[in-house]
């Protein structure tokens, strides 16, 4: 089997005209929000409703809001130790649950699923009451430990559906050939992985920047995240105001990952030419 | 240290919002500095400078967190005072604020301000001569409607008995203010508990749906700007927003009375900094203080010194301040105790009919 | 799959921490959640410990029950509609050239890093009667009417009437696929990507057409990763309440709302509770009896 054809013929799906439709009509259904929000930014109008002309004025305002800052940053900052953290622990779990067969296994995967599978609002309960009975003092800490702990079993699963189709008797062969275990996790199983961790870590960071209910009740004073302070603004009204700042936030996401990546295939590059 | 504290002045913006200023707040931000003052209240449900005014006068800086629903600022404070020094809560959630012994009973020699405070407002049913809360705001639920397509309404029957609308109709989504306002239609209390009451309010309610487009959170006065519908049950600040941007809107009140709420502010048992708690609420009494605040958020203030420096818009403005005889027909919710039960009961039905 | 004992010190290693987090910050909290489910509702919402079945009997009232039925199907529609569109996205993805599946899983991603809610209020502007789905299609009649008009046929299709889609169940069902289409396509994808291709190539060389390889060969092969994201996106949808909420009509509502409700305006702990833990002893068995079935065919196949 050639290589070549490996990498055409006839299997290069993307390439399929009808793949493109379908994947073009799902991409617009994604974005027709999205685009719907980042039109609603320039109205100049105090609802998302009637356009009325358009203005740069909340864009201003977002600049100017220093609570908004705030809370972006709180956000960012949970979200990125705990995707990191629910990463390395569910990829843990999920390597654990596709690897070994030990007692009690249904009951025990049961449970690590559980926080996929509790509503959300009784989740956070339980959080609030277990912090006040340890007393813990809410805050940023308790809303990141939080997060991890609901992000993990989504990792896990993602990884290990990944892990299902890995062929044993790679790391068996490493293991005759004299490598440690570690070395054959590093070298073996690990690249495997790699894309399953990629996509548990997308979700586990999608979940804790968007959480609301949970990260309410682990918050205290000075820990006011973004969908917080949506979220209490709506009684009053949406304004413009949020959705210039989620443009923002699209717009520096898309630069940095564009970035990001454009950085990798340049190193990668390098590295094929070496 | 003191900078890394959210502050309103916005001299400080810059330093307020690098991520590795937060990051050093990390470990949990109430140690830092003697002077601070926690409060836990809406969004945007405060003047644009009255923090940063509080602060220049009083050297304290104030941390304001957000909540976005009374629930669950009840729920997070049933497992224990979080640390915050003043909180919002209304009417019926004061009550159960109370009755759970979460407020701090207040000094009212401590709060020489609490002299503005409208006469109407001293003594509700849900705290009895305001011992644990200073008024803050209060409004109203009414109906929003399109007077091009239904002409004058003055009785919730536009909204009960009017299958000529059907589809063109909406109700707020809060089961509370929802089935209040059935039962005074009926000739009910808001807030009774009888069990028989609650059922007819439950059977009207039910055989309204099918003319409705939608238990709705917060949007009504959304669909009713885009032509959706045509008449909602909102809250009057909704209402006034879309009828600034659509001439052809309006709000009443009906002839029945409604349900008003009525917020206050108050002191949580366990405030760190109560000194400082009072500090506050005396300041936001201050007339020209309470004034400003009205004069941003549009909201009918509960102090009668500072209407002199109120918008006279704003006072002119039915769909802000009601009119007394309507007022003397409304009532506030009061908490019901176990009857809730009968109550979700019935929301549920609503729902699932 | 191998015996814990042939490899204690990498078994501990690996299930150890992520074990004594969940067990710290999730079974614990839970296991106070499951007190309060034989607890009694105090007439302020106070949890008062006793121990009564009272809030389970009540939980399976025929009309929660119904709640209940009502969600679990719009919960399996929604996740058979998810899989329809999000299966070519995941299989257009893994089939992708190297360089560009990372960017186009990016882009899978990136609508979902704006808040829920401001995406949510972004699909009322997109369906309302006067929204942009009804302007658009109005639009396209309007160009089909005037086409029409060139040859003297006036009013082909008649007056625009347009689509009341938003507060409905449609509507509810358009907004779950929305809102948890990742969560089914990432471990689809994550399981078709390094998929092993030569099966496929074998079974084209062999005759057999694209949509026998993908029934045959494609669907079999990346099963574990469709059971898993099938499985994320209908439990999610299940407990939700947010969606229904902001877009669903007058009777829409999903257990996921009952739930949200006793914690907050009715303030029945207890009683949420119990609602919570029959959601979960139900999941739990599905969990158990897939672990148990998966279990035993693992064995052989390899």
């Amino acid at each position: 089997m050639s290589r070549r054809r490996l990498n055409v013929n006839p299997l290069d799906y993307s390439r399929k005209l009808w793949m493109r439709c379908a994947m073009g009509f799902t991409f617009f259904f994604l974005y027709f929000p999205i685009v719907a929000l980042i039109i609603f930014s320039f109205n100049d109008s105090k609802r998302n409703i009637t356009w009325r002309g358009f203005t740069l004025k909340y864009y201003e305002k977002a600049f100017n809001n220093n609570q908004l800052h705030e809370a972006f940053a709180n956000s960012l900052l949970i979200a990125g130790i705990s995707t990191l953290t629910a990463t390395v622990l569910g990829a843990m779990l999920g390597l654990a649950l596709y690897r070994f067969r030990f007692p009690m296994q249904g009951p025990y995967e049961g449970i690590v699923h559980l926080p996929i599978v509790i509503p959300e609002i009784c989740l956070a309960v339980a959080m609030v009451a277990f912090f006040a009975t340890v007393e813990v003092p809410l805050g940023l800490v308790t809303i990141t430990v939080s997060h991890i702990a609901f992000s993990i079993p989504f990792v896990a699963v993602v990884v290990r559906a990944r892990m299902a189709g890995f062929n044993r008797a790679l790391e068996e062969a490493s293991a005759d050939l004299g490598a440690s275990q570690w070395q054959t996790f590093w070298n073996i199983t690990f690249p495997y992985m790699k894309p399953g961790i990629v996509a548990g870590a997308l979700l586990a960071f999608t979940l804790s920047l968007d959480d609301f209910v949970i990260t309410f009740f682990t918050s205290g004073p000075g820990s006011t995240t973004f969908p917080i302070k949506i979220y209490s603004m709506v009684r009053f009204s949406v304004t413009p105001e949020v959705n210039a700042a989620s443009t923002v936030l699209i717009v520096i996401t898309l630069a940095l990952t564009t970035l990001a990546l454009w950085v990798q295939s340049k190193s990668q590059r390098n590295e094929s030419n070496a | 240290m003191r900078q890394i504290k959210t502050s309103y002045t916005r001299r400080n913006f810059l330093r307020t919002s690098g991520v590795a200023a937060v990051a050093l707040s990390f470990g949990g931000n109430s140690a830092f500095g003697a002077e601070s003052l926690n409060v836990y209240n809406w969004d945007t449900y405060i003047g644009d400078r009255t923090l940063a005014d509080f602060s220049e006068s009083t050297g304290i800086e104030v941390q304001y967190d957000l909540y976005a629903n009374l629930e669950e600022m009840f729920a997070k404070f049933q497992a224990g005072n979080p640390g915050y020094d003043v909180i919002v809560p209304s009417d019926y959630m004061l009550e159960t604020m109370i009755a759970a012994d979460m407020l701090e009973e207040l000094d009212k020699s401590r709060l020489p301000n609490f002299k503005h405070v409208d006469p109407n407002f001293l003594n509700p049913s849900f705290d009895p001569d305001c011992k644990y809360n200073i008024p803050y705001f209060w409004g109203s639920v009414g109906l929003g409607y399109r007077k091009s397509k239904l002409g004058n309404v003055d009785s919730w029957g536009a909204l009960f008995d009017n299958p000529d609308m059907a589809g063109r109709m909406a109700m707020l989504a809060d089961s509370r203010f929802v089935m209040g306002v059935a039962l005074l239609y009926l000739g009910f209390s808001a807030n009774t508990t009888n069990p028989d009451e609650i059922n007819a309010a439950r059977d009207l309610l039910i055989a309204t749906k099918k003319n409705l487009k939608g238990f709705v959170p917060d949007s009504g006065q959304d669909m009713l700007i885009s032509g959706d519908i045509d008449l909602v049950m909102e809250w009057n600040g909704d209402i006034l927003k879309v009828m600034e941007e659509d001439d052809d809107l309006t709000y009443v009140i009906p002839k029945e009375g409604t349900v008003i709420w009525i917020d206050g502010l108050s002191i949580p048992k366990g405030a760190p900094n109560i000194d400082n708690a009072y500090k506050f609420l005396n300041f936001i009494h201050e007339p020209k203080v309470k004034a400003e605040i009205a004069n941003t958020i549009h909201y009918a203030t509960t102090n009668a010194s500072a209407k002199e420096f109120i918008n006279p818009d704003d006072l002119a403005n039915p769909a802000i301040y009601a009119s007394d005889e309507v007022v003397a027909k409304s009532q506030a919710l009061s908490d019901v105790g176990d009857s809730l039960k009968l109550y979700d009961a019935a929301w549920t039905e609503i729902q699932a009919s | 799959m191998e015996n814990w004992r042939n490899n204690k010190i990498a078994f501990f290693i690996l299930s150890m921490p992520p074990t004594a987090w969940l067990m710290i910050f999730f079974t614990l909290p839970l296991a106070i959640m499951w007190v309060y489910s034989f607890a009694d509702r105090g007439p302020q919402g106070q949890i008062e410990l006793a121990i009564n079945f009272d809030n389970y009997i009540r939980a399976v009232e025929w009309i929660h029950l119904g709640i209940i039925w009502k969600s679990i199907w719009t919960a399996a529609i929604a996740t058979a509609i998810t899989f329809a569109i999000g299966f070519p996205l995941a299989m257009g993805i893994a089939f992708a050239p190297p360089q560009w599946k990372n960017p186009l899983l990016l882009m899978v991603i990136l609508p979902f890093w704006t808040n829920l809610l401001i995406r949510t209020y972004a699909w009322i502007a997109v369906l309302r009667t006067r929204g942009f789905l009804n302007f658009g299609l109005e639009w396209v009649h309007d160009k089909i009417n005037a086409f029409f008009a060139l040859f003297g046929l006036t009013d082909v299709l008649g007056q625009f009437e347009a689509l009341e889609l938003l507060y409905s169940h449609n509507a509810v069902v358009i907004g779950l696929v929305y809102v948890y289409l990742p969560f089914l396509v990432l471990p689809i994808y994550a399981t078709l990507e390094k998929l092993d291709k030569s099966y496929l190539e074998a079974s084209l060389d062999l005759g057999a057409g694209h949509w026998r390889t993908l029934f045959s060969i494609t669907f079999p092969l990346a099963l574990p990763g469709i059971i898993s994201g099938c499985l994320l996106a209908f439990i999610l949808s299940m407990g939700t309440f947010l969606t229904p909420d902001l877009l669903g009509g007058t009777d829409s509502e999903m257990i996921g709302n009952l739930i949200a409700r006793q914690f907050t305006s009715s303030r029945d702990w207890p009683f949420g509770s119990a609602l919570s833990f029959l959601l979960l002893y139900f999941t739990f068995i599905v969990l158990w009896v897939r672990a148990t079935m998966s279990d035993r065919n693992s064995g052989p196949v390899k």
